[in-house]
């Protein structure tokens, strides 16, 4: 129960020598192999057919079923989910499941393991699969019995009817199914399940307690030697000259150099930091970043992304084509309607760039041989990075094999995949394999943050408090950071990546990052929205030479941040309960049954906020809540008057994810997803000054504590088998920073626009509002 | 320079090659191919490298090899070993760590990365505080960062090993 590869089993020459390499990630279950064990499956350029059911499954004559998944476990749970999803169909047991996690030479595309999609949407098809097994191992089964297959039933894997029975490892045990999916299983209704619906044990979990597990940060190959990169020292730097190390250094196996990338290679790891803080380059100076405390000024003027100008950048929904001007909503008469009405608001929300903040720095292993790769990276986007890395070199897709290889956790568009190209660039100039691995300001000073916003909004309100217009302007650049490629079009763009800018690489990047997500929850007679979308940035090109990329979710939870806190503003306005204000405006079933078991379970007291009994301090508590989606939550407050400090003392989250397939996974995800916003609220801002980002560690890039963590997160699910599943890593995080604020605003009276609420913030709002 | 050294870890007398400079934790990784600790920072600023130096934890991104010469350094693979030895039964006893057990009876992990730390940590803080309470635990592992936010249910783990643990295992 390692989730261990074959490292043993390999000696150097097997690597050198050529041939397939064999080496896959396991989760859980040991070594899992094909049924037959030399079984390699015809390759499109894209991975194995997916139309074929050896593509998906394999059966061992012990009866055993490997799951052939495209989908990277990246620390949520999902792969355990999808062996459940497979086994439900299949009946066998739980315990009968093993995985192969996406390895581009053996499992199926199945697009990015991002978006919350590991589940919702990558789950479905692998509920097919199993299903199509199922009923061809019942007709094989018949045939055999000499029992009709309407006879038959399956019961942890053993095939009965008749008075006979026989088991899926004696049926195919070993052998390839050799069948197409037909699309005609019909899989099971929901109630019918005893696997999925349960909280089954992760089974990554067993490896992790005991301090084997393999992560990408500890893999090894026989012979492999160690990378460092050095990145420039600014945004914008070039490099003008290596000049050899400042000090005596050992084991340096080669400097390598590309264009602007530098790295070092050596024997050992610590050697390979030795040297890299060693050595002694030149680069150009740079100096364009704005003042900090401008941003948000700055990002009001930058011109808008032309994307005429970059027909190849965009390959994404028809929103994105034309990014700019982007007024994506406009219905009835905004301006007007706000002019005629009785009472009206406009605010400006601002938001800082964020880390993903990964605690493992990024790291990737590679080796060549010939003019073919194998990478292990632990990249949520395993074939849009292939193909990235396959273009980079000029080399077919499949030359290029990509290993998926579980990672810190990465929350979205983190360093995996720069690290993944800095491993073959190193690699190239070897015949070794080569693990890269990225150090804290590597990873902190140049990964792809959640991009900041601008957002002014404009509400207004008819005399019984409804909110009758709502106006909408926002800033912000792309949410897209990596190659990942969109469906239905393939199309990794070495250009996404940082470490091909550095290296040379001057063609296109796959982008993204138009309009919002989230609009208000319900309908408004008169809404006008627009979106200025200011492009692609990179440390290398761009407006602003800050890199952005999806954190979380694209531009969701800032989006609800803001849409979220209006409302809170209008219903204090209005004078009316911040929870009933929206019961009174939303049209969704399942939203207001969210709200109203979040409102039972946190015992909402209803009345006007803020907190009538707030006092004097020193110590002010309120109540906020948000709902976004299906997913209400409230959140109490404590505020120091005396520091600033705001403690979240307990938080309740009514949560409907349609199906849920592991509770307690889910639930999991939510204290995850409530406690990561939680510290993006109170603490997380990236800092850079006019040459570079300074946001290095932990210190000049705080995060929250335990200490400062909420003690208390409780989680209702309410679940409901007969709506397909929705995401957990990014919904329950939609709802946290406007449900922040508005507890703030309950407990202080005081409205926070301007995130992060640090102490300082907060104390000189409240010294402002007279505290 | 590199050097020959010996080094204690779980019970076991090791020789090594390195330089006297280099930190313990890329001794343990790549020489010893133990995958408990793990790199985070190298600043001894989250806690993912932490082991057990005589029985108190430590950051092994920041401890240089040569400190920990004629010490007993335990990583989280060695948690069972310190167990078993605990209670008087032979010392390669296969159950986990209490802590170990109870980070999986409460299903405490995301990504996993950091919990090498959290049950390093919490291993420490049981040895002196048979029964911490809630204030006690957040308190002892608070030099610990965890990203994925489990930081509500490694309070339940710790609570359900101190519980399991003063019964002797039972």
């Amino acid at each position: 129960m390692t989730g261990l590869l074959h490292e043993r089993e390999l000696s150097r020459k097997t690597f050198l020598k050529g041939g397939a390499l064999v080496l896959g990630f396991t989760l859980g279950g040991g070594l899992a192999g094909r049924a037959a064990a030399a079984y390699q499956p015809p390759l499109g350029d894209y991975g194995p057919d997916v139309a074929e059911l050896d593509t998906w499954f394999a059966v061992g004559q012990d009866g055993s079923v490997t799951l052939y998944t495209g989908v990277v476990e990246l620390g949520t749970g999902s792969v355990t989910g999808l062996m459940q999803i497979a086994a439900e169909e299949l009946d066998v047991p739980f315990g009968a499941m093993k995985v192969v996690t996406p390895d581009t030479l053996r499992t199926p595309d199945q697009f990015v393991s991002s978006g919350s999609r590991a589940i919702s949407q990558h789950g479905p098809p692998i509920r097919q699969a199993a299903a199509e097994a199922r009923q061809f191992l019942v007709n094989l089964a018949a045939g055999k019995l000499g029992v009709p297959a309407s006879q038959l039933t399956v019961s942890d894997g053993v095939v009965s009817g008749g008075g006979k029975s026989i088991s899926y490892g004696e049926l195919i045990g070993g052998r390839l199914f050799n069948a197409r999916i037909t699309g005609t299983a019909k899989p099971k209704t929901p109630d019918k399940y005893r696997i999925v619906g349960t909280s089954v044990p992760r089974v990554d979990f067993p490896s992790i307690a005991a301090g084997t597990h393999q992560y990408i940060q500890n893999f090894r190959l026989p012979g492999m030697v160690y990378g460092r990169i050095i990145r420039p020292p600014s945004q914008g730097a070039s490099l003008v000259k290596v000049n050899g190390f400042k000090q005596h250094v050992t084991g340096v196996v080669k400097v390598v150099r590309k264009h602007d990338w530098l790295g070092v290679v050596a024997e050992s790891d610590w050697e390979a930091i030795v040297a890299a803080r060693a050595l002694d380059a030149t680069w150009s100076d740079w100096s364009g970043l704005p003042p900090e405390g401008n941003l948000h000024a700055v990002m009001r003027t930058l011109p808008l992304y032309d994307a005429a100008a970059n027909p190849l950048d965009l390959r994404v929904g028809a929103q994105y084509k034309n990014p700019n001007p982007n007024v994506w909503q406009n219905t009835g008469n905004a301006d007007a309607a706000i002019a005629a009405a009785p009472k009206k608001l406009s605010v400006t929300y601002t938001t800082p760039f964020l880390a993903h903040g990964s605690i493992g720095p990024s790291a990737a292993v590679a080796v060549w041989q010939g003019d073919r790769c194998t990478v292990w990276t632990s990249t949520q986007t395993p074939y849009g990075t292939r193909e990235a890395i396959a273009k980079f070199w000029g080399v077919p897709n499949n030359n290029v094999r990509l290993i998926s290889a579980q990672g810190s956790g990465t929350y979205g568009q983190n360093g995996s995949d720069d690290a993944a190209l800095d491993a073959t660039i190193m690699a190239r100039e070897l015949d070794r394999p080569v693990r890269v691995q990225w150090m804290r300001w590597d990873e902190h000073t140049w990964e792809n943050y959640k991009s900041a916003r601008v957002y002014d909004l404009s509400g207004a309100l008819d005399a019984n408090g409804k909110i009758v217009a709502w106006k909408s302007e926002s800033w912000g650049f792309t949410n897209y950071g990596r190659p990942e490629y969109h469906e239905p079009a393939h199309g990794g763009e070495p250009g996404s990546l940082f470490v091909a800018q550095l290296a040379g690489w001057t063609g296109a990047s796959v982008e993204e990052g138009g309009g919002p997500q989230s609009a208000p929850p319900f309908p408004i007679p008169n809404v006008w929205a627009k979106h200025n979308f200011l492009g692609a940035p990179s440390q290398r090109k761009g407006a602003l030479r800050i890199k952005s990329g999806s954190m979380r979710n694209p531009t969701g939870f800032y989006d609800t941040y803001a849409n979220e806190s209006f409302i809170d503003e209008l219903a204090a306005l209005a004078g009316i309960d911040a929870l009933q204000f929206r019961l009174n405006h939303l049209t969704s079933p399942r939203a207001i049954t969210a709200l109203q078991t979040v409102a039972q379970a946190a015992k909402w007291d209803f009345r006007p906020g803020p907190n009538p009994n707030r006092g004097k301090g020193p110590i002010l508590r309120g109540r906020g809540v948000t709902v976004q989606g299906n997913i209400a939550e409230v959140f109490e407050v404590e505020v120091s008057t005396k520091t600033g400090k705001v403690f979240v003392p307990r938080v309740t989250v009514a949560a409907d994810h349609g199906l849920v397939v592991n509770p307690n996974a889910l639930t999991s995800q939510i204290e995850g997803a409530v406690t990561f916003g939680l510290s993006n609220g109170l603490y997380e801002q990236v800092r850079f000054d006019r040459q570079k980002v300074t946001s290095r560690d932990w210190v000049t890039y705080p995060i929250m504590r335990y200490k400062d963590s909420p003690p208390v997160i409780d989680t209702v699910l309410i679940n409901r088998p007969d709506q397909p599943s929705t995401g957990g890593g990014e919904p329950p995080h939609q709802p946290v920073l406007a449900g922040l604020a508005n507890a703030i605003f309950d407990a202080t009276g005081v409205r926070m626009r301007d995130l992060p609420f640090t102490p300082k913030k907060v104390l000189a709002a409240l010294r402002s509002a007279g505290y | 320079m590199a050097s020959k050294l010996k080094i204690k870890v779980n019970g076991l007398v090791h020789s090594v090659t390195a330089s006297l400079d280099t930190p313990l934790l890329y001794v343990l990784h790549n020489e010893l191919h133990l995958h408990g600790p793990r790199f985070g920072c190298g600043l001894a600023q989250c806690g993912a490298c932490s082991v057990l130096l005589d029985g108190k934890e430590i950051r092994s991104c920041v401890t240089p090899v040569a400190a920990v010469s004629g010490k007993a350094i335990t990583t989280l693979e060695g948690l069972p070993a310190l167990w078993a030895k605990e209670r008087g039964t032979s010392g390669a006893s296969p159950v986990l760590h209490p802590i170990q057990q109870a980070w999986i009876d409460q299903q405490v992990a995301q990504c996993g990365y950091c919990q090498n730390g959290m049950m390093i940590q919490a291993t420490d803080l049981l040895t002196a505080t048979k029964d911490p309470t809630e204030d006690q635990i957040r308190t002892a592992l608070n030099g610990h960062l965890c990203r994925c936010g489990t930081y509500v249910r490694i309070t339940k783990a710790i609570r359900q090993a101190a519980a399991v643990m003063a019964k002797g295992g039972k």
